[in-house]
C-alpha cells in the first residue's frame, strides 16, 4: 500500500512535535524513520497508526484520505517498543487476539484461527511456543510474537516503534534479518522508527532522517551517506 | 536439609528484634487465640457442635456470611470503578474523593454505625425518602448490607488502584490497533489484568465484613433469626457468662476467617503463577 | 474531563466514550456521597442539633471527660508498644534470612482477619476471672478483664499488624546495602539504626502509627467485650457513644462521635499530605 503524508503537523499543548511534514512512501517499501529522541519520528508513526490525530494535514492510503479513520479500522499492524503483549494470555491467544476481536459476522471459524496462528508461529520460526505465557519468553522471542500478532490481522502496512530497542546486540543483528525476511515474504509497506543510524542504513530501502519535528533528508542509504543534505545529517550518520 | 534455621548475617540486632517480635506475637496474638482453642478442646467437639448446631446460630452465621458476600460483591464493582475513575480521569474533586475512600478505615465503627442509622432510619434524611416508596433500610437486612459495604469499601479500591496505574498504555493501544473496540479491550485485556488484585480486595473486604460488629449492631435491629449477626451472638453468650458457648461460636468464626486467609493466599499464588513478574 | 484537548471527532484509543466516563464518575461520586460523605455530615449535624453550647456541655460531662482520658491513655500505651513491635518485626523479617518467614508474616497479619469480637473473647478466656491465669491475677489484685490492661491488650490485638505492614515493604525495597555500608564504616548497630535505617523509614513509620492510632482510639467490638462498660472507669469513647445512644442521649452521643470524626479527618489529612510529599518512601500498595 502506498502511503502519502501531506502537510502533517502535530502540537502538544503549546509545543510543536511535528512541523508540517510531507512524505511519500511507495508501496512495499521498507522505510526507516531515523532521528534522535524528540525528533518527532514516533509521533509520525503513531499518526500513521491512528494513535494520534494530526493538528493539521492529511494521511492518504492508496490515494484515499485516511486521516479520520479510527485505529480499529486502519488495519495497521503495530509493533510497540515494549511489545505490549497481553501477559495474561498465552502466545497463541495473543496472536489470535485480533481475529477473535472481530465482530461475529467477519470472525473466522475456530479451526481457521488456529490454522493461521500456527502458520504465523512457523513464519517467526517459533513453532512450539503457543502454550507459553509472555513472561516465559526471552526478549527476542517476545519481539517476534509481537510481530506475529500484528501480522495476524492481515494488516495493510506494518509499523514498528524501535523494534530492536530493548534487545542486546547479538539478538538485534539476528532479528534485523528476520524483519527483512518477513518484509520480503509479505511484501507489506513497512515503517520502523529507530535512533540507531547503522540499523537504519543496513535494513531500510529508504531512510527518512528527522530532527526537531522536521524531515532533514529522505533517500536511499547509500545516497544519504554519500551526500548528506544538511550538517545535522552529516553529524548524525557519522556519530 | 542442610539449610540452617537462621542464616548467619553481619546485621546487628538479631536477638533483640527476634525476641521482641516473637514475645509480643505470642503475648498479644497467639496465646489469647490458644486460650480460645483450649477452651474449645476442654469443652469437647460434640458439645461445641451442639451449641453451633442450632437454628439461631446457623441463621446468624448464614446471615453474616451471605450479607458479607453481597457487600463484598458490591464493593468489588464499586472499588474497581473508583480505582479506574481516580487513576484515569481528571475531574473537580478527584483528590477529595481519593482521600475519602480511606474514611471507613479511619472512622471508628461505632461512629459509622450511629451515623448510618441516623441517616437511614425511617425518620432519617434518606430513610424517610426510602420510606415513601415503602422501602425500609435501617433495622432490616438492607441496613446490615449498608454498614458492611461501608466498612469494606476501601479494600478493593486500594488493591486495584496501583495495578491500574501500572497498566501500560501501549497494551491498550495494541488491542485497538488489532481492531478491538474499547468495550472488547476492557473486557478481554483490562479487566483480566485487574482481576487478581480485585479478587484479593474482595476477599479482604469479605473477611472484614464477616467479623464486623461495631457498625452493624446499631443499624441491624438485632432480631434473632432475621437481623442477628454472628459476632452479636458471641457478645450475648458472654453477657450470660456462658463462656463455653461463646467459645464454640468464636471457634466457628475463626475457622471461617482461616478459610478466607487461605483463599487470599491462594489467589495471590495463582495470580503470580499466571502473570509472572514481567 | 481529559487533560489533553483533542481535535473534534478524535478519541484516543485509551479512553472511554465521554458518556461512559460521566456515568462511571457519577456512579462513584453518588455511591461515595451516600455511603461516606453523608454519614460524616450527619455526625456533625446531629451533634449540633441543639446548638454548639449543648454539644460542648455534653462533652464537659464527667463521664465524657473520663472516656476521653481513658481513650487517650489506651492509645498512649498501645500505639508505642505496637510501633516498637512493628519496627522490631520489620527489622527481623527484612534484615535476616530464616526458615518460616512466610509463616511469621501470616501470623502477624492474622488479627486483620479475626473478628474484633473474637479477639475480645480470646482475651476474656485467657485473663477472665474464671480462667486459671485470670483468677490468679485477680487474687493478686491485678484484674485484666473489665480493667485497663484488658482493654489495652484487646486494642493491641486488633491494631497489631498496622506498623509492621507499612514498614516491611518499604524496608524490603530499600534493601540492606546502606546498613552494610554503615557497619563497614565502623558504626555500631544502634548507631546504624538511628542514623541510617530510621531516617529512611520515618514516613512509613509515621503513616503506620497514624493508622494504628486511629484504629486504637476507635476500636469498638474487641473493647466492648473486655471492658465491662463501667461508666467513668472502663468505658472508652466508642463505648460511651454506644451507651449514650442507647439511652437516647443523641446530642451527647453524636458530640463524642464528632470528636472522634475530627480525629479521623486529621488522620486522613496527614495521610494525604504524606502521600503527596513522600510517596516514594511509602509502600506502593496499601492494605489494611
Amino acid at each position: 500500500m502506498h502511503i502519502e503524508i501531506d502537510g502533517i503537523s502535530k502540537h502538544f499543548a503549546s509545543t510543536a512535535a511535528l512541523h508540517p511534514v510531507s512524505l511519500s512512501i511507495p508501496s512495499g517499501a521498507l522505510v526507516a524513520l531515523l532521528g534522535p529522541s524528540g525528533s518527532g519520528k514516533t509521533t509520525l508513526l503513531r499518526i500513521l497508526g491512528g494513535l494520534e490525530f494530526p493538528t493539521a494535514g492529511r494521511v492518504l492510503f492508496d490515494g484515499q484520505d485516511a486521516t479520520g479513520l479510527s485505529v480499529q479500522d486502519r488495519r495497521a499492524g503495530v509493533v510497540f517498543q515494549s511489545y505490549a503483549l497481553f501477559r495474561h494470555m498465552t502466545v497463541f491467544n495473543n496472536i489470535a487476539y485480533g481475529l477473535n476481536a472481530r465482530p461475529r459476522a467477519t470472525r473466522p471459524a475456530k479451526a481457521e484461527i488456529a490454522r493461521r496462528v500456527t502458520k504465523l508461529l512457523d513464519l517467526i520460526q517459533l513453532p512450539d511456543i503457543g502454550a507459553r505465557y509472555p513472561s516465559q519468553l526471552s526478549g527476542g522471542q517476545r519481539q517476534r510474537v509481537a510481530l506475529a500478532r500484528a501480522l495476524a490481522i492481515e494488516p495493510r502496512m506494518l509499523l514498528l516503534d524501535e523494534p530492536f530497542g530493548a534487545l542486546d546486540a547479538m539478538v538485534r543483528k539476528e532479528l534485523r534479518q528476520g524483519l527483512r525476511d518477513i518484509h520480503d515474504e509479505t511484501g507489506l509497506t513497512t515503517v520502523f522508527v529507530t535512533h540507531d543510524q547503522e540499523e537504519a542504513m543496513e535494513l531500510a530501502d529508504l531512510v527518512v532522517v528527522m530532527s526537531m519535528g522536521r524531515i532533514e533528508q529522505v533517500g536511499r542509504p547509500a545516497d544519504i551517506r554519500a551526500r548528506p543534505a544538511t550538517s545535522f545529517v552529516r553529524d548524525f550518520i557519522t556519530a | 536439609m542442610g539449610r540452617p534455621l537462621i542464616h548467619r548475617s553481619p546485621m546487628p540486632g538479631l536477638g533483640l528484634s527476634m525476641g521482641i517480635t516473637l514475645t509480643m506475637l505470642c503475648l498479644v496474638v497467639l496465646l489469647p487465640i490458644g486460650a480460645l482453642l483450649t477452651k474449645g478442646a476442654t469443652f469437647g467437639f460434640a458439645n461445641m457442635w451442639d451449641v453451633v448446631n442450632r437454628e439461631r446460630v446457623w441463621a446468624a452465621l448464614f446471615l453474616s456470611f451471605r450479607l458479607s458476600l453481597f457487600a463484598a460483591g458490591f464493593n468489588l464493582v464499586l472499588g474497581v470503578v473508583l480505582a479506574w475513575v481516580l487513576v484515569r480521569y481528571r475531574f473537580p474533586g478527584r483528590r477529595l474523593l481519593d482521600a475519602a475512600v480511606d474514611l471507613p478505615f479511619a472512622l471508628p465503627t461505632a461512629v459509622a454505625g450511629i451515623a448510618l442509622t441516623a441517616l437511614y432510619a425511617p425518620n432519617g434524611a434518606f430513610g424517610s425518602l426510602a420510606a415513601t416508596i415503602g422501602w425500609q433500610i435501617a433495622y432490616t437486612q438492607w441496613g446490615i448490607f449498608l454498614a458492611l459495604v461501608f466498612v469494606g469499601l476501601p479494600f478493593v479500591t486500594r488493591t486495584v488502584q496501583p495495578v491500574v496505574e501500572e497498566i501500560e498504555r501501549e497494551v491498550e493501544e495494541a488491542s485497538a490497533t488489532l481492531g478491538a473496540s474499547r468495550g472488547h479491550t476492557i473486557r478481554r485485556v483490562i479487566l483480566p489484568m485487574l482481576a487478581p488484585a480485585a479478587m484479593t480486595g474482595f476477599a479482604l473486604s469479605l473477611a472484614r465484613a464477616v467479623g464486623e460488629y461495631g457498625s452493624v449492631i446499631f443499624i441491624a435491629g438485632n432480631i434473632p433469626l432475621i437481623t442477628e449477626i454472628a459476632p452479636l451472638l458471641i457478645v450475648i453468650r458472654l453477657e450470660e457468662f456462658d463462656y463455653d458457648a461463646a467459645a464454640a461460636i468464636g471457634i466457628a468464626m475463626l475457622l471461617v476467617s482461616f478459610a478466607m486467609l487461605l483463599l487470599i493466599n491462594l489467589i495471590q499464588v495463582w495470580s503470580r503463577r499466571r502473570i509472572g513478574h514481567v | 474531563m481529559s487533560d489533553i484537548t483533542h481535535p473534534a471527532g478524535f478519541r484516543p484509543a485509551t479512553t472511554e466514550h465521554p458518556l461512559t466516563r460521566w456515568l462511571l464518575v457519577g456512579f462513584a461520586v453518588l455511591a461515595m456521597g451516600l455511603l461516606v460523605f453523608a454519614p460524616l455530615v450527619a455526625v456533625f449535624a446531629e451533634a449540633l442539633r441543639d446548638g454548639v453550647t449543648a454539644a460542648l456541655a455534653s462533652l464537659g460531662n464527667p463521664d465524657a471527660q473520663a472516656a476521653i482520658r481513658l481513650t487517650l491513655a489506651i492509645a498512649a500505651i498501645a500505639v508505642p508498644l505496637n510501633a516498637a513491635f512493628g519496627i522490631a518485626a520489620a527489622w527481623f523479617i527484612t534484615k535476616f534470612d530464616f526458615r518460616g518467614k512466610a509463616v511469621l508474616i501470616t501470623l502477624i497479619d492474622l488479627p486483620f482477619s479475626v473478628s474484633p469480637v473474637v479477639a475480645g473473647l480470646c482475651i476474656v478466656l485467657m485473663f477472665g476471672a474464671n480462667s486459671a491465669l485470670g483468677g490468679w491475677l485477680v487474687a493478686q489484685g491485678y484484674p485484666v478483664v473489665f480493667a485497663l490492661p484488658g482493654i489495652v491488650l484487646a486494642t493491641m490485638f486488633v491494631t497489631f499488624p498496622f506498623v509492621a505492614r507499612e514498614l516491611i515493604p518499604v524496608m524490603v525495597e530499600q534493601g540492606r546495602a546502606e546498613e552494610e555500608a554503615a557497619l563497614t564504616l565502623g558504626a555500631s548497630g544502634w548507631r546504624t539504626f538511628w542514623t541510617v535505617t530510621l531516617p529512611n523509614i520515618r514516613w512509613a513509620l509515621l503513616y503506620g502509627v497514624l493508622l494504628c492510632n486511629a484504629r486504637a482510639m476507635g476500636e469498638f467490638g474487641a473493647v466492648a467485650v473486655v471492658s465491662g462498660k463501667i461508666r467513668g472507669q472502663t468505658a472508652t469513647m466508642p463505648i460511651t457513644i454506644e451507651m449514650l445512644y442507647n439511652e437516647y442521649l443523641s446530642v451527647a452521643a453524636f458530640s463524642l462521635a464528632a470528636v472522634l470524626s475530627v480525629l479521623a479527618l486529621v488522620t486522613l489529612l496527614f495521610k494525604t499530605v504524606l502521600e503527596l510529599r513522600h510517596a516514594d518512601q511509602l509502600a506502593a500498595t496499601h492494605r489494611h
